[in-house]
């Protein structure tokens, strides 16, 4: 109902009140009311029109399903996997300080008391046989750190591999960022669709066709090698 | 094989670009240059006199697989010997990079004891073919 047709209205009130015409004007108030609630239920009707259509194009959209279905399953698994890899690398590193400390320790004092009776040798205060023994003992010593110097070196290397984790941890944590960043993205739409707004958000990113580290129990798709053997199985059959 | 070979490792992630160039030292391999992604990597080859790339697959900019491919397509890289050392562990991943042209695939994690051994296999083939 337009502004001219509701003036009409009143001014027909004014004239109806004025002249007493009760039932008249209460016809007129009626009327008003009606109009007023028509246009409210049609509003009223075309919001839940667009949240219905919103929410039904907001269900067809695959990747939400697969979101919830199968992507926020992975990414309890992928972190599951950070904690497992970050554990190994720990204990692993672990390991090798617990077995390198007592041998730099021992080296060390060996070392010392090496060092005090060799001062004691150069001040000519050893006598034959304390020199003997010296001499032996230090044969052994020199056996034991060339033992040692392996086992130093084998067990740095290990600390050194097991560096390795905060590579594939990364790129396991790079994708549950992704994840968590798309499902930022749906939330902020949903609430828009809510909310009534058109305003579109950017889709997110396509993923990255490289898929990082293999992490048992999750989706992927395609065959992965199980191990470097199974690498060097599969390439040989290629004529490497 | 030449250990003063000049070698360059590519691996975003900076971690494994340095245990690589310590267990390459651990084999006596000195002279080693990094970077972070193909991106970088490919104008340090192209000017670079490099005897040995050995590149991860997955980094953001270029990928390995895609500088494995833009050297071979470089008539002055193309017979560059080239270990891939990446997470990446698809069979058809595997294939497409030694359709690409690679000679040595490692996936990690992986051991000091097989870096050795993709190294020598590659230079046994190397110098044979030379």
């Amino acid at each position: 109902m337009d502004n001219l047709a509701r003036l009409q209205i009143a001014r027909d009130l004014v004239t109806n009140l004025e002249a007493g015409e009760e039932c008249k004007a209460d016809e007129l108030i009626e009327l008003m009311s009606r109009n007023r609630e028509a246009s409210l239920f049609m509003e009223v009707g075309r919001l839940t029109r667009e949240l219905h259509e919103a929410l039904k194009n907001f269900q067809l959209d695959g990747k939400i399903a697969g979101i919830a279905q199968h992507e926020i399953p992975d990414a309890k698994q992928r972190l599951n996997y950070v904690i497992q890899k970050t554990e190994d690398a720990a204990n692993r590193t672990l390991n090798a300080v617990e077995a390198l400390l007592p041998i730099a320790g021992r080296m060390g004092e060996d070392a010392r008391s090496f060092a005090a009776d060799w001062s004691r040798f150069t001040r000519r205060e050893m006598d034959m046989n304390e020199f003997k023994a010296l001499s032996a003992r230090l044969a052994q010593f020199l056996e034991q750190v060339q033992a040692h110097s392996g086992t130093l070196q084998r067990s740095l290397s290990d600390v050194l591999i097991a560096q390795d984790f905060q590579d594939l941890t990364g790129q396991v944590i790079r994708r549950v960022i992704a994840l968590v960043t798309e499902v930022e993205g749906n939330l902020v739409r949903l609430i828009r669709c809510a909310g009534g707004s058109t305003a579109r958000i950017e889709e997110p990113e396509a993923a990255l066709c490289a898929e990082g580290p293999a992490v048992q129990g999750t989706a992927g798709s395609g065959a992965r090698v199980s191990g470097q053997d199974e690498v060097d199985d599969l390439l040989s059959s290629l004529g490497f | 094989m030449n250990k003063d070979m000049k070698i360059l490792i590519v691996d975003d992630f900076s971690t494994m670009r340095r245990i690589i160039k310590n267990l390459l030292r651990d084999l006596g391999f000195q002279n080693t240059q990094e970077a972070d992604d193909g991106q970088t990597a490919l104008p340090m080859l192209q000017n670079g006199s490099f005897e040995f790339l050995v590149t991860d697959w997955n980094m953001p900019g270029m990928q390995g697989i895609d500088l494995l491919k833009a050297v071979r397509a470089d008539p002055k890289l193309a017979t560059l010997p080239v270990l891939m050392v990446t997470a990446e562990s698809k069979r058809e991943q595997i294939i497409e990079a030694a359709q690409a042209g690679v000679n040595g695939y490692i996936v990690k994690p992986f051991t000091a004891q097989t870096l050795q051994e993709k190294i020598n296999k590659i230079f046994e083939r190397v110098a044979a073919t030379a």
